[in-house]
């Protein structure tokens, strides 16, 4: 009965359909582990919005959704950035916003009402199961076996390296771009291997997303030339190559400039050029290819070295006059450092201070994507061991996203779909060798045990591939071990993925979690209760001064306007605000009037022990603002004569009376006894006495400290200077004495 | 019935503020409440004008300025006081907290009386500097009464002031004849000012007058506290929030005894004093009878043609043409009269960002004007820089209540469809043509390969292998 079933099921396993459905049905479970393994801050918490950059693009999407697509568009956005605005709509990546704004919309028209921050945060799980298949697909381009690309769908939808973007409630361009990227990628080998004008065009479409999504599309637009190039020198060049590439590039970079943050940066900007001269370089290919059949091939040497001499001088020529005039811009500082990783630190303090811009540590690889960094390189070799045009595709992606992964922190992302793809390669042609059970029957096997050299050059043919399946695997221990070991580490892969996703990656960090002493969850929600407060008890246009990591929560989460967002579009404008927030009182207080501000807001997190906070950033501020005042704010001056950075009463001078500096300590002394105050982040004794502020009040302290807001006086009604009328306050009596030495004014009217 | 009872209300309360903007609530202080009497005239005038007046005297019990977190009173008169100092309702921080709270104070000094140390310290605040020793006496040696002061040259006599500055309006000067009025100014303390643009003298001693203490310095003056134009006999003191407070040097010049009486310069003719009509309008202004502007309404739109006529629209374009309207009264005495702008002067419109990107004057617009209120206009094109800007105007002279109005609106980029469309742009003209070549050839060669046969097939097929 039973053995009767199972031939029933093997001869249906044999089935094509039943193959495709199983398939079907493998891809589902895959998406769903992809989908339910992100949902654990969901659970934890709760479906809230994460981090920085989300918020705004939640605010985004909540706008888009409220005005409709135009107003979008044409969005000037009078809440950030006081008082200069930011063009929103048309320095974003609307891809993201219009994504979210269809699926609701798409839902409504289903009478599915969902509320649109669900569909904000559950968005890029349901993208990551999208890029799984994707990841299937382009596997499948790869290589004949039907495991591979199973196996790339599965690493794919749980390797950390892309959980790390992709969790619910990372609202982020790269939710749904990873998945474009990977789409994008087997459009275009599909495209390449049938040279299908069709499929080059859907690569273009997708492209054009891809563009519409997010600012990493320049990773695409600088591969897909390379991999031609790369192809062009092996003496690859096909009328397939010419086509696929001519369709992507002309479709691909008409769609990416009608964004209108793209607009004609695709022809003016160098990191677009690549593309651009291997477009004019294919058709002179072309060309040349189309001369070499009509003339003798004598002639044609010559003609080629000139030709090519001539085109290539023009070109380079061309290219640095063009760059020199203006007309192509230099690369931007962001790509410079992609390059030399000092740069930023020297030149560009702003894009050195987030630290996803910081290269990677080595840990970090092992971390993200654990066993699939060892099997990496060895895909990488079964690539070369074939190397058509797609594996050669493979090999061009391995290396350049292995070099940006290691040169910053968030390119681990552009690298892990090509590790997935040939980790998968390397693992299904391991288990589709260690796991045939069928080739060598067991007493064919003993017997040969015997004799095992003469079997082996006895066998049939000399043909190698022939003999290969018969080498070493007849024994069932070594396919045992062998399958065991594998087994094994994909176990120990599906746990440290879990593991990593689960403390790593799924904390929103606008609440923070705890554990006490019972082991129960203690959280810690001193952002939203300070954020709910400024929306409950300041006025609508309350302009708040923070700084510009807070920027995109504050606009989220309060609904006020600030100074300086996450968006650090405007270099002097984040400088003044790291001025004010560096200088004294005195120094502050008229930036601060002429910017209109009403409140300040700091985190501080010496009572609790939490390190991001306003003090250890503080660094960045002086130097950002000395970027731009050299002569006002000197970073040296913030340090001890010996060079230690202090805050307690060995600080410099400059360090105490920066507003920064007051803000954060002021009062903090009051929660202790005498001269016992305690910061836990710098694990320093405070000064006995702490700071005065004249020019702030304080108006909200959040339950933990760690966010402080203050409110910025008024002019004194009288015409006194804040310091002299705090002092008044206090109960100190003018000196006369002093007034008595120095020659009295005279007053002219 | 509420609307009934609400409607009496707002008849009660236009009523009761026919004489000062902020209210009719005048306290006196003074040391014994018998004083009283040798200041009947004044007190009587401004009980004439609607001033409900109380009267306390420093140690009162009862005194406070305050109630209920509330003003008790709108306005304060300090008569001289012989204590050292003024008890603990009187200190200089209530006062200092009275004045921020929009209440006004007049204050008298007075040679005979050293100082007490509360208005000292709250003067020092308001960087108004008192003699040394809190006493002082000013004489002059050429412009003395000489019927009164023959001797000890402390009463002077002094020309009705004139306005401080070209562009100041003049609330102070005389009437018809100036010429013939003179202002007694006996026995009293000078002040000396600080630099802060707050504060104004209203009269200043004359050239030759000079300040001494008449205990210490009886018989040598070897230093002068101030001297000349420096020495304020009565000054002024106009807060942030417009709150008033005057120092009068001499309280004695609002004592009935020197309203109206017959002095003499020396070398010179007898005339009658300026002093009631002056205490009036000191008292009347501190009080906020006089030179208390009111902005009744701001009023801002575009001023395009075809444009929507939206009154005060939050958001604008760049390179909008918009018109902006202020209308401003002024209360004088008893009733709002229209404002004019002194002839000196200039009411400015900034339209800013950080920093003016237009500071236009506004000009006045007799069609939105009335008796009551005079509306001033002016009308420019927003400057091509999308932004939050605001529209001000920082109207801020000496002796008016300030007028500081921020109206804040945004000011967008173009949309993608506010741009002139392609064909209308003379310049894209070659660009167009060139697209339409392009197409036109294109058909044509697409027509010219169908509609060709291949003649050699055979080469053709050669090429492929």
């Amino acid at each position: 009965m039973s053995a009767n079933s199972l031939q029933v099921l093997a001869a249906a396993g044999k089935g094509e359909s039943t193959r495709t459905a199983l398939r079907v049905i493998i891809l589902c479970l895959i998406a769903a582990a992809a989908v339910s393994s992100r949902l654990f801050s969901v659970i934890r918490f709760e479906s809230i919005i994460h981090e920085f950059d989300p918020w705004f693009n939640f605010r985004a999407t909540k706008y888009l959704v409220a005005n409709g697509f135009y107003k979008f568009w044409d969005w000037f956005d009078d809440r950030t950035w006081h008082p200069l605005g930011r063009v929103t709509g048309g320095t974003l990546y609307p891809g993201l916003m219009v994504t979210s704004g269809v699926i609701y919309h798409a839902l409504r028209a289903l009478t599915i009402p969902v509320d649109i921050r669900n569909i904000c945060v559950l968005l890029a799980p349901a993208f990551s199961g999208l890029t799984a298949f994707a990841a299937y697909l382009l596997t499948n381009e790869m290589t004949t076996s039907n495991s591979a690309g199973l196996l790339a769908a599965a690493f794919m939808g749980i390797a950390p390296g892309y959980i790390s973007r992709s969790v619910a409630g990372s609202y982020d361009n790269e939710a749904i771009a990873i998945f474009l990227l990977v789409f994008t990628f087997y459009l275009w080998i599909k495209a390449l291997k049938l040279g299908s004008m069709l499929w080059g065009a859907l690569c273009a479409l997708f492209y054009g997303y891809m563009v519409a999504s997010w600012g990493g599309y320049a990773f695409i637009t600088c591969l897909l030339p390379l991999h031609a190039l790369v192809l062009i020198c092996m003496g690859r060049y096909s009328t397939r190559l010419y086509v696929a590439y001519c369709t992507w590039y002309a479709l691909g970079t008409l769609a990416s400039m009608q964004i209108p943050f793209v607009g004609f940066l695709p022809v003016k900007t160098s990191e677009h050029m690549p593309a651009l001269g291997l477009f004019g370089f294919l058709q002179l290919l072309a060309f040349l290819d189309y001369v070499r059949s009509a003339l003798p091939s004598r002639q044609y040497q010559t003609f080629l070295w000139l030709f090519a001499g001539g085109t290539f001088g023009l070109g380079l020529a061309g290219l640095v006059i063009a760059t020199s005039a203006g007309i192509i811009a230099p690369w931007g500082g962001r790509f410079y450092s992609l390059w030399d990783t000092s740069y930023a630190k020297i030149h560009i303090p702003i894009i050195a201070s987030v630290s996803e811009h910081q290269p990677t540590a080595w840990p970090a690889f092992f971390f993200d994507l654990n066993f699939l960094i060892w099997l990496f390189p060895a895909g990488v070799y079964l690539c070369f061991q074939q190397l058509a045009d797609e594996h050669v595709f493979i090999v061009v992606y391995a290396l350049f996203g292995s070099y940006f992964a290691g040169v910053m922190v968030r390119l681990m992302l552009t690298l892990t779909p090509v590790v997935c793809v040939a980790a998968a390669i390397a693992i299904s042609t391991v288990l589709d060798t260690y796991l045939d059970a069928r080739s060598p029957d067991p007493e064919n096997a003993k017997a040969e045990e015997a004799v095992e050299g003469a079997t082996k050059k006895a066998s049939k043919s000399g043909l190698k591939s022939t003999t290969k399946p018969l080498v070493g695997i007849y024994s069932y221990v070594s396919k045992g071990v062998v399958v065991t070991a594998m087994t094994l580490y994909l176990l120990l892969f599906v746990l440290h993925c879990t593991w990593v996703t689960s403390n790593a990656y799924s904390s929103p960090s606008v609440v923070l979690a705890s554990k006490l002493a019972d082991g129960s969850q203690h959280i810690i929600d001193d952002y939203r209760e300070a954020y709910q407060w400024l929306r409950q008890n300041t006025k609508d246009d309350a302009k708040i001064m923070s700084w510009w990591d807070y920027g995109y929560q504050i606009g989220g989460m309060a609904d006020r306007p600030t100074l300086v967002d996450n968006n650090t579009w405007n270099n002097t404008h984040i400088a003044t605000v790291g001025k004010a927030m560096s200088s004294s009182e005195e120094v502050s207080y008229p930036i601060m009037r002429q910017h209109e501000v009403d409140y300040v807001l700091v985190v501080f997190g010496a009572l609790l022990g939490y390190s991001g906070d306003d003090i250890n950033k503080f660094l960045w501020m002086v130097r950002i603002a000395e970027g731009i005042w050299p002569d006002e704010v000197k970073e040296r001056e913030f340090f001890t004569p010996r060079g230690e950075y202090r805050v307690d009463d060995q600080a410099s001078e400059t360090m105490k009376n920066s507003l920064m500096y007051k803000m954060s300590y002021y009062n903090y002394n009051s929660l202790f006894p005498p001269g016992q105050a305690q910061d836990r982040v710098r694990q320093v004794r405070l000064p006995e006495v702490g700071p005065t502020l004249n020019v702030l009040d304080e108006a909200f302290t959040s339950e933990n400290w760690i966010i402080r807001i203050y409110k910025v006086k008024d002019l004194d009604n009288l015409g006194r200077d804040h310091a002299s009328a705090a002092a008044f306050d206090r109960g100190l009596k003018k000196k006369r004495a002093a007034k008595k030495r120095a020659p009295r004014v005279l007053r002219v009217e | 019935m509420q609307s009934l009872f609400s409607f009496c209300v707002l008849l009660f309360a236009t009523l009761v503020s026919a004489i000062s903007t902020t209210g009719d609530r005048l306290l006196v202080i003074l040391d014994d409440v018998a004083d009283k009497a040798s200041y009947s005239k004044f007190l009587g005038d401004l009980e004439s004008r609607g001033f409900n007046i109380a009267f306390e005297t420093p140690k009162s019990e009862t005194l406070s300025l305050f109630r209920l977190g509330e003003r008790a009173y709108d306005h304060v008169l300090f008569l001289p006081c012989k204590s050292k100092g003024l008890g603990p309702n009187l200190t200089p921080n209530v006062l200092l907290q009275f004045i921020n709270a929009d209440g006004n104070i007049l204050l008298t000094l007075s040679s005979g009386n050293a100082t007490p140390s509360s208005l000292v310290s709250l003067l020092a605040e308001l960087d108004i500097q008192l003699p040394i020793d809190r006493t002082g006496l000013v004489v002059d040696h050429f412009n003395y009464d000489a019927a009164n002061a023959a001797d000890l040259h402390d009463v002077l006599l002094l020309p009705p002031p004139g306005s401080v500055r070209p562009d100041v309006k003049d609330f102070f000067s005389a009437g018809t004849d100036a010429s013939k009025e003179v202002l007694a100014f006996p026995r009293g303390v000078g002040v000396a000012l600080g630099g802060g643009e707050l504060l104004t003298p209203i009269v200043r001693a004359p050239r030759t007058a000079y300040s001494y203490n008449p205990k210490e310095q009886a018989e040598v003056v070897d230093e002068v506290f101030a001297a000349g134009e420096q020495l304020a006999l009565v000054s002024a003191m106009q807060a942030r929030n417009s709150a008033r407070l005057t120092v009068v040097g001499s309280a004695e010049m609002l004592q009935d005894g020197w309203f109206d009486v017959e002095v003499k310069k020396v070398g010179g003719q007898a005339a009658k004093t300026f002093n009631r009509e002056f205490a009036k309008r000191v008292s009347g202004w501190t009080f906020q009878e006089i030179g208390v502007l009111r902005v009744n309404w701001i009023e801002h739109h575009l001023n395009e043609a075809g444009a929507s006529n939206e009154s005060n629209p939050e958001i604008y374009r760049i390179k909008n043409d918009v018109t902006y309207t202020i209308s401003l009264s002024e209360w004088s005495w008893s009733a709002w009269t229209a404002f004019k702008v002194p002839t000196n002067d200039l009411l400015q419109l900034e339209f800013s960002m950080l920093s003016p990107f237009h500071r236009l004057p506004l000009a006045l617009d007799a069609a939105h004007s009335s008796p009551e209120a005079a509306a001033y206009t002016a009308s420019f094109t927003v400057p091509d820089q999308h932004g939050i800007f605001n529209f001000k105007v920082n109207y801020k002279r000496p002796f008016l209540t300030n007028v500081e109005e921020k109206n804040t609106v945004s000011v967008r980029h173009m949309a993608h469809d506010e741009w002139p469309r392609s064909y209308a742009i003379s310049g894209a003209w070659p660009w167009i043509a060139g697209i339409a070549a392009t197409i036109t050839g294109w058909l044509g060669f697409c027509a010219l390969w169908m509609y060709s046969a291949p003649t050699d097939k055979k080469k053709e097929s050669k090429k492929t292998q």
